[in-house]
Formats: structure tokens, C-alpha cells, sequence
């Protein structure tokens, strides 16, 4: 039945529909989105579990013999809890999406004055099923160019997400988003086909075949440099907080929990792996870099006022403790790695969501002009303490085995490798109480505290807004309790593909 | 065997913390059946703690209790050992969870009236009962990583219960009078687990190094194979060194000891059973039994295998707690809350446990002595401590002020809260026959047996703090019971507010405490003529055989008579020392101690020195919050505006311009030769890359061709002219 297959056609078909029916079904559009989603769930969750007892799953085509080109789909150890992630994410987010972009189109006609037709949603919609298709194609292609594609099918959407229901000054920082990413791709695309110069194939298999190479670091150092942007780590990061501030809430919400975390993932399925002797001689330098992402992404967090743009900053930093995992080069850190992005996923979308719902209820961004607010949305608060707490890692949310497995691959990494380190180990795993230190001051500031005037009337979030939330924060604490739904996929994975 | 198969065979040890954190989860619902219904279903699941635990205890008096029960693999590391669930069930452990369970329970019944009429109690059930389970489990627990666990969930159960006027009405404030900052219960709640937290990764950073070289967490595989792992790790000179350090951060953190000792003052916030419960009887000294728990490793590292640094793990838990001990008693000395005095001298005390543990491994003959004054004094602690902190609660309630300045008089209109206070500071202080009198002469005992000149001064430091004790104690009592009313209570009585005693649900279960205080005392001094019944010798035996059963082979030495002598001898001078100015200041009132403060100047010098904290409060916030605060403004204005917001609007403005100079002068000459001479293996992919690329901007598209071809044109330079 070609489950894998199934998952990426079925968004696909339904992407024009709800482009057809968005005029009729105005708000409800959103569950022409939903419907979909579930099935790809369904199908991603027997795929999970053909996988957990037996080989990877893999569904190979033929798709240009001439050029030697095969289309292939595969979940593995690796990519099984990024689909799901993805899926889980994308599935519950649409949810959210229905009140939440109805109140952005009515607050945009209060604003402007233009007249939104319910054709905006068809369009919304259509574009959210496409990114959707975009993500999971990612982390299923075992082919080059077919991975490139895709990874272009990711971008494309979002920036006319943003570029078309953004906030702000949205065309401009749509384009400075795509700007960024697409050169960073474009680099990538230059690391594939000198890759291919040298192993005459796109596969991602023959990566390996590079090694040895005098080009195998310039190859590498491409390749890695498109992902390190689509992360955002520090000194290519200045898209990210503007694009995740001022995309529409729930594509926010996609953006940073799903999206970027890809760019990690990547550079496993391409590099980390396949080229895993190259790759181990950046340790040091990437242990380093992680480590000022880190530090400065919680730092800049600190600085911020607008909500938004402090839980960007925040995805910033999280990136930093995904690319300390890379930068480990060891079968528990680059374990943690993926396990990290499945808690920061859910962790980063509660409290995306939870800003989304401010906006809504509250009608502001400014952290300033918030407190108190635990008296009147008590369910939120527990939720975002949840969601904060499974990104800061407190048991027993999910965060505290991810960062557990980052943190014990970056030590033993580090005792085998050098002094430096060692050092650099111990600094990063202290700045971690910085993560601590943001999420409560800020928990503080939006819920703790006496009750302005001004927010005695708001009102607890309607039902759509939370139950996706609500779902998160299960997960969150299921896994946390019985992590080895999702450690038994990726240590197996590491243990059997990297040398000893 | 199924792991429900293995909790029914033996379930005391899982079920003593399972049940109330299943407790916990169903407050919420409990509530809609009504308030009676959920308090009293709390103190339910608390009292099925203590049957639990309680259960384990036959086995331990009978001498067969099971030791390591594994449950089911946590987190299967192929090729590794797997992080295993399990209970490590053994003297230690068992004392301990029967101490966390009983003190819970008598709190728990205290907080059904000390509560009364809170609008948020589901909440605070909630966090008490997972308290309570988070604790268990951390005692219970046979591995690092369940350690942390709990650890990190009492934590946080700490976080919410300090904060649990999350409202920061200006009553609930804590510190000042102004001009002393005061802090609203929210900032305090965060100040805990930030704090504590610093603590955690640095002891989380330890526990990988051990991971790395032992392979595994579980304790008792830890001390079979220290001999191997520690001398690897000690291969690295100075690495164990650090790594001891760094798990000893850990317990600093949680145990409020120097340097991480600042939150524990301002953790009274939270409602005084809580206060109480987890930052007196029981969270903060999960430090100590950590530290305990791991000293046989340490232990055997060094007088069994004669790995050197192993040493340091004593060394400086000795020297921190010796430390704090004195710090923290010269801090209660001018505390005017009454809650923070106690809590300095929780502070203090935590400090004489840990410094009997530190002491213990300084020499081979002092190990069994230091862990077994450790562990009393940790227990004795427990219960006098819990008890005046209740008692401290019922009178803050009376009187509706947390300043003892706003007390005064208070014996004769609450004489029972009088009575039990007055026993419980006596057992503070080290007042014979009392249970404090005993534990503190195992912490002094154990010092002089090991015999080391460390071991020496700090003794002389213990002693000192035990004089500044007595003196706290008396100053504190006097304040509050004796001695003429307070302006503020005249006010409050003019009001039409009549001062009252607690009623039974909250006296009855301080009062048990004191009962037992009295009992264990009591028990001590018949322990002077039958060996059979004192508790130290007790304690003393059960810790020989659980270390028996480790294969960790601790002499029992018998303490020559002269040196019980002069341990008790010194604590008598002590006792004078401090008592001679508390009864001249405090309890005859002869002399106005703040007279004679205002007088000199050199006392003026201490007071202010002590009244800040010794200024390492000002500094930490100095240094971490206005510091961190003002360089993140700075970096954000310095860095992140005005260079990377720039790079962005330049790049932004750059690529139109230069795409348009690489179409004229790049993609016409070079690219197009490029092309014919150079790759026609990659046309197939670049045909599929174009024919992608129809977005309609023609100048990006423009771009980026001539970037990925002036990138691959360079590897072919590269390649070429390399080779």
C-alpha cells in the first residue's frame, strides 16, 4: 500500500481542494487540512511500528534512469520521529489554525480597512498542506536531488505564508527569509554536485564514497553551511527572529518547532553519518560555535520584549544545544540530537501557540504589558510552564532525557577528544541553567504577579486553541516517562551506522 | 518476572512513592467531589505513605532487607549497560523514606488546618503530594538518574510551593524593613530553582564523567567497580579531583550550602508548612543523603585503593559544611523574621551533617562514625526542625507578621505553642538529654576521631557555631514569647483581633514531634547504661551492615573515654559561651543588647556585615541578575543591531547589485565556457535545478546560478590545480 508514498500524495491531493473550498468553508477550510493529516498519522504510525520491530521501511522508484536518478522514500531508526514530530506538529497546529487565523483576518480588516475574502483561508490552507508535504518529503528522501527539492518545497510555502499573512513588515522580512535560506541552499547545491563530481551518484547512501577525497571537508563544509542556516546558528542567524516573529502565529509555531530543527537532521543524514570521519575533525570548532549559540540565543532571548521574538531568540539558542549534539560526533549526542528535536517541538509549539493565544485574547505582544494572568487563564499557565519546562529539560518532560543524551554524548565525546572539549562541555552544560533562568523570568512576567485592571476581563483561550496544546503536553510527559519510545528508533540507528 | 509482578512481591518500596504522586494527579478530580472530600483523601494518600514505608521496616530491624530491585530497562543502550528503574532498598534508604513519610504525614494533617479556607488548595495538594512521592523516590531510588528525577521534582513541586502566592500581595513580601530589599513570593520561588539549578548541572556534568568511565549509575555497581573506574578516571591527574567537586555542587545546591546557600532564606516565602516540610524536614536534605550515598565510592577509592584524589570528595564537603555551619548561625544572630532565623539555621545545621560526612572518610577509623553522626543528626534535625517551624507558623498566623519585633509577650495567650517551641529550640541548641544533644556529640565525636588537623579546626568552628546556636535560639524565643507585647499586637488587640492558640489539627502533630524529640533523647541517655537502646548505636549498626553488605569493610572503633569527655565538655563551655549573653540580653533582660551594639563600633561593623548577608547576597545579585541583565542589553544594542540587523539590510541591498554585475561580467564569459568545458555530468541535476527555480524573481535566479557555479568552478581550481 506504499504508506510512505500515501503520506506525501494525500496532502498533496488535498492542497487544491481546500484552495477550491476555502471560498464555501470560510474558517472551516482548516479540517480539509485536518483530514489528511490524520491519515498520514495513521500511516506514519504503522510505518513506526513495522520499523520498531523490523527493518527501515523503504519504497524505491525509478524516476530518471538516464540520469541515474532513483525516487525513493525511507523511514528509518533516524527519520521515524521526525515524521511523526512533523506530522503530530503539523496535524494539531491546523486545528489551532481555524480560530486563530479567523481572529487574524478580522483583526486585519479592523486594522486596514481591506476587505479579506474567505478566499484568504482556501489559499492559507492549501499553502499549509504544501509546507506540510514539504517537511515530511525531507526527512523521508534517500536521493539527493529528490532531498533538495523538497527541502525547497519547505521554503517556498512558508515565505508565501508569511509574505501574504505575516505581521509587520512582512514583505520585507518574507524576502529576507527567503533570501538567507535560499543562499544557504543554493550552497548545498553546490556540495551535492560536487559530491556527485566525485561518487557519480545522487544517492544519499554514496556519500560515504566522498571520504577519502582531498574535497571531503570543502563537500562537507558546503553541505553543512545550507543546513547551519536553515538552524540559524550564530553569525547566520539574524532571519530567524524576524521571520518567527512576524509569520502568522501558527506558521510561527511550525517554523521553529518543526522546521529549522531539520536543518540538524540533515546534516546526520548527510554528513554526520555517511562522512562520519570527516565530519569528526570539526568537532572542536563546532563544539565552540554551538556553545556561543547557545549562550547568545538565550542572551538575546533575555533582551527581548515582544513575545514572539523572545521565543525566536530561545529557538536560536535550542539550536545551539541540537548543533552540540552534531558537534558531539558521538552515538548518544547525535541521538540526543533528534530525541531534542522531538522535545523542542513540542515544548517550542505549546509556547508559540500560548503567544498565538495571548494575541488573540490579550491583543498584545509586549511582555511588559502582561502579568498576572495565571488568575484568569490558568489553564495556559500550566500549559506554557509545561512547554517551558520541557524545552529548559525538568523531569519528567521529554527535555530532560533529550538533554540527557545530548549532554552525555557531548561529555564522552569530549573525554575521548581534547582538553578544550572538556571545558567547552562543561561551560555549555552550565549555560543551561540560562535556559532556566529565560523561561521562568518570563512564566513570571506573563502569569505571576498582581492582575492589571486592564486584564481583569480576558478569558481562558477557546477549545480548538487548547486541545492542541493539551496534546503536546501529553506527549511530552509520556515520553519523558517512557523515553525508549523514542530512544530504541536512534540508538539502535547510531550504534549499528557510525564506526566504533 | 513483569515488573507489576515484581511491586506486588515487594511492594513497600514502590508503592510508598507511587501512590502519592497518583495522589497528586487526582487531586483535580477529588475536588469536584467536594473540599472535605480532597483535603482528606491528601491526608489519605500521605498516611498510605507511611504504611508503606513503614512496611520495610521488619525487614530492616530483622536484618534482610533486599537490596537492589530492578523493575524494567529504562532506556536500552545497546552494547552498554541499560539505565534501569529500580529501588535500592537498604538501612540508608529506609531510615530515611520512614523519616520523609512520617514527618510528611504529621504536616500534611497540620496543613488541613494551617490551610483552612485557601481558595487554591488543589494546587497546593497537588504539589505536596508530588512532593512527597518525588522524595520517596529520590531516597528509594538504586540509580543516579532516578535521583536526578526526583531531585529535579522536588525541585520543582520547591519552585511552585515557594510561589504559591503567586499574586505577590504586598503581605506575602518577604525581607526589609525597607531599606532592605524586600522580594515579592514569585521572585523567590524563581531565586530556589534557579539557584538550586546551578547546582544540578554542575552535579548532571559529574554524573557524565562517571558515566563515561564507569558505564553505568546504578550505586551498588558503582561501588563494586569503583576500584576500575575511579583509577581511569584518575588517570587524568586533576579530573577526579573536578568531578568530585562537581557532584558535590549538586547537593551544595539542594542542601543550601556555601556557596549555593543564598535561596534558602528567602524560600519562606512559600506557606509555612511548606516551609516546613521541604525547607527544613525534608528536600534540603536530600544533599546529605546523596552525599552519603556516594561516599563509599570515595571511600574506597582512597583507603582501600589508594587513589589520592578520591580525597578531595571529603576534604571539601568537610570544609564547606564546617563552613556554612559557622556562616549561616552568625546570620540567624540578627535575622528579625522569625521564619529566615530558622532558616539560617537549617542552614547552619545542614552544615554539621555535611561536615560529619566530609570528616568521616579524612581517616579509615572515622568513616562508620561520621556517616552514622551524618545520618542522626539528619534525623533529629528533621524532627526538631519540623516542629519549630510549625510552631512558627501557628504563631505567625496569631499575630499576622512575620517580623519578631511585631511578637512579644506571646507565652501566656498560646502556652501549649509555648511549651513545644521552647523544647524544640532547647533540642537546637544541644540541650541534654534532648535528641539535638546527642546527634550534635556524634557530628563532634566524629570530627575528633578523625584526628586530621582539617578535621581539628573545623571542630573548633562547629563548636563555635554551636555557642552562636544556643544564643540565636534564646534570642529568637525570648523575642517572640517573653518580654512585653509589641506595638503591633496592642494594635491588633485594639482592633478587636484576640490573639489565640493554634487549634489541635495543627498543635497535635508538632506536638508528636516534640514527643518525639523528648523520646529519642530519652533513649540516648538510656543508652548510656544499655547499649541495646541507644539510637547512635543503632544507627551505627545498621549502617555497619549495609556497608557490610556492599563489601565496603569500615572498622568500628570504640572511642576512648577522654575524648567522649572532652567532646561533651567542650559542648557545655559552648553552651555557657552562648548562653551567658543570651540570658543576660534576652532571657533576664540586663542588658540592651542593641545599646551595646551602637555603642562600639566594631560591633556596629559586624552587625551591618551580618545583617548583609557577609554581602554575598548583594554580590550574587551584583554579579548574576543586574550583570547578566545590563550585558545582554548591551550585547543585544552593541551586537545584534548594529551589526547583524545591518548585515542583513546590506546583504538585502547588496544582491540585487551584484547579481546584476555577475550577469553582465560573470555568467556571459566565464560561465558559459564553464559550462561547454567543464561538468556535463552535472547538466542532468542542474536541468532538474532550473527547471525547480520558477519563482519568478529574475534576479535571484540569475544569482544563485552564478553562485553555485563560481563555487563549483573554484573546487575545480582547487581540484586541478591542487593535484
Amino acid at each position: 500500500m506504499y504508506p510512505l508514498t500515501q503520506i506525501l500524495i494525500v496532502p498533496l491531493l488535498f492542497a487544491p481542494i481546500a484552495y477550491v473550498m476555502g471560498r464555501r468553508l470560510e474558517r472551516n477550510t482548516g479540517w480539509i487540512a485536518f483530514i489528511p493529516l490524520v491519515y498520514t498519522l495513521l500511516l506514519a504510525l504503522l510505518v513506526a511500528a513495522e520499523v520498531w520491530e523490523g527493518p527501515p521501511h523503504l519504497e524505491l522508484y525509478r524516476w530518471a534512469p538516464e540520469a541515474g536518478l532513483t525516487f525513493g522514500l525511507l523511514a528509518d531508526g533516524l527519520s521515524v520521529w521526525m515524521l511523526l514530530t512533523i506530522n503530530i506538529l503539523c496535524l494539531f497546529v491546523s486545528l489551532y489554525s481555524i480560530p486563530y487565523m479567523e481572529h487574524r483576518f478580522h483583526e486585519w480588516e479592523h486594522e486596514t480597512g481591506e476587505h479579506i475574502g474567505p478566499q484568504a483561508y482556501g489559499t492559507y490552507y492549501a499553502l499549509y498542506l504544501l509546507y506540510a508535504v514539504g517537511m515530511m518529503g525531507t526527512v523521508l528522501a534517500t536521493n539527493l536531488i529528490e532531498f533538495y527539492l523538497f527541502y525547497e518545497l519547505m521554503l517556498v510555502p512558508s515565505w508565501a505564508l508569511i509574505n501574504n499573512y505575516g505581521y509587520g513588515e512582512r514583505e520585507r522580512i518574507g524576502m529576507m527569509y527567503f533570501l538567507w535560506t535560499h543562499v544557504g541552499a543554493v550552497i548545498l547545491l553546490a556540495g551535492i554536485l560536487s559530491s556527485y563530481w566525485i561518487t557519480g551518484s545522487f544517492e544519499i547512501s554514496a556519500l560515504s564514497g566522498v571520504v577519502g577525497s582531498p574535497l571531503a571537508p570543502w563537500i562537507a563544509i558546503a553541505i553543512l553551511i545550507g543546513f547551519f542556516t536553515k538552524m540559524a546558528v550564530f553569525g547566520l542567524h539574524i532571519w530567524l527572529p524576524y521571520a518567527h516573529a512576524e509569520a502568522p502565529t501558527p506558521i510561527s509555531a511550525l517554523l521553529s518547532p518543526a522546521m529549522i530543527g531539520i536543518g540538524a537532521y540533515a546534516a546526520i543524514r548527510l554528513v554526520a553519518v555517511p562522512m562520519y570521519p570527516v565530519f569528526r575533525g570539526f568537532a572542536t570548532l563546532f563544539s565552540l560555535w554551538a556553545l556561543v549559540t547557545m549562550v547568545y540565543g538565550g542572551l538575546m532571548a533575555l533582551a527581548q520584549d515582544d513575545i514572539k521574538r523572545f521565543l525566536a531568540y530561545s529557538s536560536i539558542s535550542q539550536m545551539g544545544y541540537l548543533f552540540l549534539g552534531l558537534a558531539s560526533a558521538a552515538a548518544y549526542g547525535l541521538s540526543g540530537v533528534v530525541f531534542h528535536y522531538v522535545s523542542h517541538g513540542f515544548g517550542k509549539c505549546i509556547l508559540f501557540c500560548v503567544a498565538g493565544i495571548l494575541i488573540s485574547r490579550v491583543g498584545t505582544r509586549s511582555i511588559k504589558e502582561l502579568g498576572g494572568l495565571a488568575d484568569r487563564m490558568p489553564l495556559t499557565a500550566t500549559l506554557t510552564l509545561l512547554g517551558f519546562f520541557a524545552i529548559a529539560g525538568v523531569p519528567p518532560t521529554m527535555g530532560f532525557m533529550s538533554k540527557f543524551m545530548i549532554f552525555s554524548g557531548v561529555f564522552s565525546g569530549a573525554l575521548e577528544g581534547s582538553a578544550e572539549r572538556v571545558i567547552v562541555a562543561v561551560v555549555a552544560i552550565i549555560m543551561t541553567v540560562l535556559t532556566v533562568g529565560y523561561a521562568l523570568w518570563t512564566m513570571r512576567r506573563i502569569f505571576f504577579g498582581p492582575l492589571p485592571e486592564r486584564l481583569k476581563e480576558v478569558k481562558e483561550a477557546p477549545p480548538l486553541m487548547l486541545i492542541p496544546l493539551i496534546v503536546f503536553a501529553v506527549a511530552a510527559l509520556l515520553i519523558g516517562i517512557y523515553p525508549r519510545l523514542v530512544t530504541d528508533y536512534l540508538l539502535p540507528y547510531f550504534l549499528s551506522s557510525l564506526p566504533k | 518476572m513483569g515488573p507489576l509482578e515484581v511491586i506486588a512481591e515487594y511492594p513497600g518500596p514502590w508503592l510508598c512513592w507511587l501512590l502519592p504522586i497518583l495522589g497528586a494527579l487526582s487531586m483535580p478530580l477529588l475536588e469536584r467531589l467536594g473540599h472535605r472530600v480532597r483535603d482528606y483523601a491528601a491526608v489519605l494518600f500521605a498516611f498510605l505513605a507511611v504504611v508503606f514505608a513503614a512496611s520495610m521496616l521488619p525487614d530492616l530491624l530483622a536484618g534482610h532487607y533486599p537490596g537492589d530491585i530492578k523493575l524494567t530497562t529504562w532506556i536500552e543502550f545497546p552494547g552498554g549497560h541499560p539505565l534501569e528503574v529500580g529501588v535500592l532498598v537498604d538501612p540508608l534508604s529506609i531510615i530515611v523514606a520512614n523519616v520523609v513519610a512520617f514527618i510528611s504525614f504529621l504536616i500534611v494533617v497540620y496543613s488541613v488546618g494551617y490551610m483552612h479556607g485557601d481558595p487554591c488548595l488543589t494546587r497546593y495538594w497537588f504539589f505536596f503530594l508530588f512532593f512527597i512521592g518525588n522524595m520517596l523516590l529520590l531516597v528509594l531510588s538504586d540509580n543516579l538518574i532516578q535521583v536526578l528525577i526526583g531531585w529535579e521534582g522536588v525541585g520543582m513541586c520547591s519552585y511552585a510551593l515557594i510561589g504559591y502566592y503567586y499574586r505577590d500581595e504586598k503581605k506575602r513580601w518577604l525581607g526589609g524593613p525597607p531599606p532592605t530589599p524586600m522580594y515579592p513570593p514569585s521572585h523567590c520561588g524563581m531565586k530556589a530553582f534557579v539557584v538550586t539549578g546551578v547546582g544540578d548541572v554542575f552535579l548532571l556534568a559529574a554524573i557524565f564523567i562517571i558515566f563515561h568511565y564507569a558505564g553505568t549509575l546504578n550505586f551498588v555497581e558503582l561501588i563494586e567497580t569503583a576500584p576500575r573506574w575511579l583509577h581511569a578516571i584518575a588517570h587524568t591527574p586533576g579530573l577526579l579531583s573536578l568531578t568530585a567537586i562537581l557532584f558535590l555542587l549538586g547537593p551544595c545546591g539542594k542542601s543550601a550550602q556555601f556557596p549555593l546557600h543564598e535561596w534558602l532564606p528567602e524560600a519562606m516565602a512559600g506557606p509555612t508548612s511548606v516551609s516546613a516540610l521541604i525547607h527544613a524536614a525534608t528536600m534540603v536534605k536530600a544533599g546529605v543523603y546523596l552525599v552519603a550515598r556516594m561516599s563509599p565510592v570515595f571511600y574506597l577509592g582512597y583507603w582501600h585503593h589508594g587513589v589520592g584524589e578520591a580525597l578531595t570528595y571529603f576534604t571539601a564537603i568537610a570544609f564547606i559544611g564546617g563552613f556554612t555551619a559557622f556562616l549561616a548561625a552568625s546570620q540567624a544572630l540578627v535575622s528579625v523574621e522569625l521564619k529566615k532565623i530558622l532558616a539560617y539555621s537549617t542552614v547552619s545545621q545542614i552544615g554539621y551533617m555535611m561536615l560529619a560526612l566530609g570528616v568521616s572518610g579524612l581517616s579509615e577509623e572515622a568513616y562508620l562514625l561520621g556517616l552514622t553522626g551524618g545520618l542522626f543528626h539528619l534525623i533529629s534535625h528533621a524532627l526538631f526542625k519540623a516542629a519549630l517551624f510549625l510552631c512558627a507558623g501557628s504563631v505567625i498566623h496569631a499575630v499576622e507578621s512575620i517580623y519578631i519585633f511585631d511578637m512579644g509577650g506571646l507565652k501566656k495567650y498560646m502556652p501549649i505553642t509555648h511549651g513545644l517551641m521552647l523544647i524544640a529550640f532547647l533540642s537546637l541548641s544541644g540541650i541534654p538529654p534532648l535528641s539535638g544533644f546527642w546527634s550534635k556529640d556524634a557530628v563532634f565525636l566524629s570530627c575528633l576521631a578523625a584526628e586530621t588537623p582539617l578535621a581539628l579546626a573545623l571542630f573548633i568552628l562547629a563548636a563555635l557555631s554551636a555557642a552562636l546556636t544556643f544564643l540565636y535560639s534564646l534570642r529568637c524565643l525570648s523575642l517572640t514569647f517573653y518580654g512585653h507585647e509589641s506595638h503591633h499586637l496592642e494594635e491588633l488587640e485594639h482592633h478587636g483581633h484576640h490573639i489565640h492558640e493554634a487549634p489541635p489539627v495543627m498543635w497535635v502533630p508538632y506536638a508528636i514531634l516534640v514527643a518525639l524529640v523528648v523520646g529519642v533523647g530519652v533513649l540516648g541517655l538510656i543508652g548510656l547504661v544499655n547499649p541495646h537502646l541507644s539510637p547512635e548505636l543503632f544507627l551505627e549498626e545498621q549502617m555497619h551492615h549495609m556497608l557490610h553488605g556492599l563489601h565496603v569493610h569500615a572498622p568500628t572503633v570504640h572511642m576512648e573515654l577522654s575524648i567522649k569527655l572532652t567532646a561533651v565538655s567542650v559542648s557545655a563551655v559552648m553552651l555557657l559561651l552562648g548562653g551567658l549573653p543570651g540570658w543576660l540580653f534576652y532571657l533576664s533582660r540586663r542588658a540592651d543588647p542593641w545599646e551595646l551594639v551602637s555603642r562600639s563600633s566594631l560591633l556596629k561593623g559586624i552587625h551591618t556585615f551580618l545583617w548583609n548577608r557577609w554581602y554575598m547576597n548583594p554580590l550574587y545579585y551584583a554579579i548574576f541578575v543586574d550583570g547578566l541583565l545590563s550585558f545582554k542589553d548591551w550585547l543585544f544594542r552593541g551586537l545584534e543591531q548594529l551589526f547583524f540587523d545591518r548585515l542583513s539590510g546590506a546583504v538585502a541591498g547588496f544582491f540585487p547589485l551584484l547579481s546584476a554585475y555577475i550577469y553582465a561580467g560573470f555568467e556571459r564569459e566565464v560561465v558559459d565556457k564553464g559550462l561547454n568545458e567543464g561538468v556535463p555530468s552535472a547538466a542532468t541535476a542542474l536541468y532538474h535545478r532550473l527547471k525547480r527555480v520558477q519563482t519568478g524573481i529574475l534576479s535571484f535566479n540569475i544569482l544563485y546560478i552564478g553562485f553555485t557555479l563560481l563555487i563549483l568552478i573554484l573546487l575545480l581550481i582547487y581540484w586541478f590545480g591542487g593535484g
